[in-house]
This record gives structure tokens, C-alpha cells and sequence, in this order.
């Protein structure tokens, strides 16, 4: 079913582009063709890496952070009171705006772009676990308790493995989010990766590899997105 | 009580496994328990009954170091009750499986809070599992289970630590009515063989009389104890036909004329 909505899209993009409407619409075919250069010659590959070592290294932490935090919050009212009011407003505040502060914070550099995928990604990690946590069972608890189980068998024999169908939801969305905050990211701030290929080829007018490398960025979504999935059928078989 | 105990006959009474005295508990404004008196003894098979929110789970939890009292004392054994003690395993009402765990997984994690190394703790479950009648389903998850098998589970689980004292939180409450009588034969015949003490929560006069020696009526709340029923039906009972007897339906009905009052 999708796979026929793709082909069909995929379709209609090369006949209208065929028919020459307008400067913006150019064939797919060509789109494909441009795309394929544009790896052979490593524009892609130099872009793309540098792209995915700044989602990496804004990720990864906002991950283990964002679930350390949320499980505290989860488990702890002290914690909880303390952090739900900033992690509510970071959450709905257009991140964009912060944009600013951390070109601030980190100057012009990629580590920027790392730290604008950390705020994207952090705060539906922290919401989603913390959820989890909150969602399990009582009796769960009452019934380790009764045999004996205190803070740490608690977190890491129920609250943790009871979390972790949400946590992973959490990780999934956070991924998608970091995506979005690493090209926002090297498009508004840092004019690095992927980001910068989008900026330059918009303004020069090179439509063709705009759309390639916008195909690109769409692809290496779906990917991360399919890759988080993956993990998260493998690590809740049970469900 | 302490009247009571004093007529005792000649026979010396079993030692008193376990000892509730003057306990009482309030959740906030809602006093739920009020000078309860309880004392079980060893190798007993007591049931715990009452109106609706007369506090008899919440009496369960007291006694398994769950909830503390505010009030008052509770032992077990030798142990004064101040938190969860290794000579109590507690049954679940909603069974309290971890739906990750396969039924072996389930039944080890007793042992495995206790810290008991895994070979041993595989075949202690093992043995468990096949005691509660379910060998071959180690490696199923609960949801592949019906209710009643679930509950099974759960007390393997409790059985798996070798528990001087089983207590059973309305174990059959969420089962269907065949299941629960195979059950409680089941139960019955488990317990004859190991002689455990045992409390029951239930609120099922029919479950109370047909399992117990004894059966603490509670008041509604605040919960006291308001009677102390003895059931003198001959064991075993699981073998014959014990619900069909004049004594059974005599029985049941005079608690249900204490119970009625206390609505």
C-alpha cells in the first residue's frame, strides 16, 4: 500500500516535471540522476557525515540523559515538582527561538548543531519515560517489595523494564525530533552538513541538487526512524 | 480474646505464628483500622472477611511489612513486622506478573530478589511450577494465560521462596467460578502438604467456610474485628463432597446472618 502510493507519487512528479511547468518541478529522473553524481563525487557522503557525527553527538546524550531524568521525575515527587514546569515550556517554546542563546552558548560551530539536536530530541524522551514510569503497575511494585526488593532492584527489576515500552515510543520521536534539530540547525545557525548543501543549492537556484539532497535528508529520516523501530520490537518482544 | 485463650483445653495450642495487637491505621482523614487483635496460628489456614472497605487487605499488607501501622504491634514468628520479612510470600489479587517475564522468569523472581544463584533458583522454580500443576508452560508469558493459570503462576512465585506464612490477598477473586473450586482443592491439597499458615482475604462467604479453620469477621470502617468464627468441618475436604453437607450451609449461612447485620 505505501509502496504503491510511492510509485504513484513518484510517477506524477515525472510527468509533471516532464511537461515542464515550471523551474521547480524538474523530473524525477533527473533529480536521480543529479543525486547519483552528487554521491559519486562525495558531496553527499562529506555532507552527510558530517550531519550524522552532529546528530550523534547531540543524541546519544539527550537519549541517556533524557531518560535518566525522566525515570528521577518519574519516581520522584521532590524531582518532579522541581523540573515539570521547565520541561513543560521547553517542550512547547518554538525551539527556534532559542536559536539566539546558543549560537551564544557554543558560537558558530557544529557543536551548535549538536546542541540544537539536543533540545529538539531531549525533551520527548524525558515526557515519554517519565510517563512510563508513572504508568506502572502498583501491585508490580507491591509484589517486589514483598520479596525483599528495595530502591535499586525497584528501578531496575520493575520501574525500568515497566518504562520501557514508552521510553522507547519516547526514543523513536526523539529521533525524528533530532533530525529536525540537526537540519534547523545547519541551516539557521551553523551553514554546515547537509543543511548548508540545502542554503547553497536554494540560493543559487540549483533546483535539481536542492531536491536530491532534500530526497537525501527524507531518506536518512525514514531510516533513523525505521532503525529506532527496529529496536524497539527487539527489546519489547512481549508486547 | 485474651478470655478466650485462657479456656483453652489441655492439648497445648500451636505456637502463634502470627500476632497482630491493638493495630490500627488511617489513610488521612479515613481511619480504616481500629484496635485489631489477630493471632494465627502456626500451620493454620485463617480467612479474613468483611463488608467492602472494612480494611481487611489493608490488615493483609500490615502483616506482609507492605504498609505500616500507625499504630500498635504485629509480629511474625519471632520478627516484629517492620518492613518485608523472608517468611512471608504475598498472593496477589490481580496476580502481579511481570508481563516481560515468561512463567519461569515469573516463578525465579522471588528467588532472585533473595538472592538465590541461578541454578538453584531455575530448579526451585521449576519444582514450584509443576507443584501449581503447569509443567510445560515455563516458557509461556502471562498473556498467554488464562486467569486461573495466571494465579497459578502467582503462587508458584510465592511457594518458590519457601514461605513459613502464605498470604493471599483475594487470590480467586478474578476467576470464574469452575476454575476457582478446581483451585481451591488445589490449594487445600497443597497446603495439607506442606502445613503452611495461611491468611485469606476473600469476600466469599462459600471460600471462607469451605478453606479455613478460622474465619476473622471484620466490621465495616473503621475496621475491627468483630467476630471470630471456628469452622469445625472435618479435613481433608478437597476429597469429598464438603459443600453438599447440612454442617457447610450451616455454617455458611450463620456468617452470612453476622455479615448481613454488619451491611
Amino acid at each position: 500500500m505505501t509502496l504503491a502510493a510511492l510509485v504513484g507519487l513518484a510517477i506524477g512528479w515525472e510527468l509533471l516535471g516532464r511537461l515542464d511547468v515550471s523551474l521547480f518541478v524538474p523530473p524525477l529522473s533527473r533529480v536521480a540522476a543529479t543525486w547519483w553524481q552528487l554521491l559519486g563525487d562525495g558531496t553527499l557522503a562529506r555532507a552527510a557525515a558530517s550531519s550524522l557525527a552532529s546528530l550523534a553527538k547531540g543524541f546519544v546524550p539527550a537519549a541517556a540523559l533524557g531518560v535518566a531524568v525522566g525515570l528521577a521525575m518519574g519516581r520522584f515527587a521532590v524531582v518532579r515538582h522541581l523540573l515539570d514546569g521547565w520541561v513543560n515550556a521547553l517542550m512547547s517554546a518554538p525551539l527556534s527561538a532559542l536559536v539566539p542563546v546558543l549560537i551564544a552558548l557554543f558560537g558558530v560551530r557544529d557543536t551548535v548543531v549538536a546542541a540544537t539536536v539536543f533540545m529538539f530530541s531531549f525533551f520527548v524522551v524525558v515526557v515519554n519515560t517519565q510517563t512510563g514510569v508513572r504508568a506502572t503497575d502498583r501491585s508490580l511494585v507491591d509484589m517486589a517489595r514483598a520479596f525483599g526488593a528495595g530502591e535499586v532492584a525497584l528501578f531496575g527489576r520493575i520501574y525500568l523494564p515497566a518504562a520501557l515500552p514508552a521510553v522507547m515510543l519516547g526514543l523513536r520521536l526523539g529521533a525524528v525530533q533530532a533530525v529536525k534539530g540537526m537540519v534547523v540547525g545547519e541551516m539557521l545557525i551553523s551553514l554546515v552538513g547537509l543543511g548548508e548543501r540545502l542554503i547553497y543549492y536554494g540560493n543559487t537556484f540549483l533546483i535539481t541538487e536542492l531536491y536530491a539532497v532534500i530526497l537525501s535528508v527524507l531518506a536518512l529520516a525514514l531510516l533513523i526512524a525505521q532503525a529506532a523501530q527496529a529496536a524497539d520490537r527487539a527489546l519489547v518482544r512481549w508486547k | 480474646m485474651a478470655a478466650a485463650e485462657r479456656h483453652v483445653p489441655a492439648t497445648p495450642p500451636a505456637p502463634v505464628a502470627i500476632a497482630v495487637e491493638s493495630v490500627s491505621k488511617a489513610f488521612g482523614a479515613v481511619q480504616a483500622l481500629v484496635d485489631v487483635d489477630v493471632r494465627v496460628r502456626a500451620g493454620e489456614f485463617l480467612s479474613l472477611i468483611g463488608p467492602s472497605g472494612c480494611g481487611k487487605t489493608t490488615l493483609l499488607k500490615i502483616v506482609a511489612g507492605l504498609v505500616p501501622a500507625d499504630r500498635g504491634r504485629v509480629s511474625v514468628g519471632e520478627r516484629i513486622v517492620w518492613g518485608p520479612g523472608p517468611e512471608c510470600s504475598v498472593v496477589f489479587q490481580d496476580f502481579a506478573l511481570l508481563p516481560w517475564g515468561t512463567v519461569q522468569r515469573n516463578v525465579e523472581f522471588g528467588l532472585l530478589l533473595r538472592g538465590v544463584e541461578a541454578g538453584e533458583r531455575a530448579e526451585r522454580a521449576r519444582r514450584a511450577i509443576a507443584k501449581v500443576g503447569l509443567a510445560g508452560f515455563e516458557a509461556a508469558y502471562p498473556a498467554q494465560l488464562s486467569g486461573g493459570m495466571q494465579q497459578r503462576v502467582g503462587l508458584a512465585r510465592a511457594l518458590a521462596v519457601s514461605p513459613r506464612v502464605l498470604l493471599m490477598d483475594e487470590p480467586f477473586a478474578s476467576i470464574d467460578e469452575q476454575t476457582r473450586r478446581v483451585f481451591q482443592d488445589d490449594l487445600l491439597r497443597l497446603w495439607s502438604e506442606e502445613r503452611k499458615t495461611v491468611v485469606l482475604v476473600t469476600h466469599s462467604m462459600e471460600e471462607a467456610i469451605y478453606l479455613s479453620d478460622r474465619v476473622v469477621v471484620l466490621s465495616p470502617r473503621p475496621g475491627r474485628v468483630h467476630q471470630v468464627l471456628d469452622v469445625p468441618l472435618p479435613r481433608p475436604r478437597e476429597a469429598g463432597d464438603v459443600r453438599g453437607t447440612a454442617e457447610f450451609a450451616r455454617l455458611v449461612d450463620g456468617l452470612w446472618k453476622i455479615l448481613r447485620k454488619l451491611q
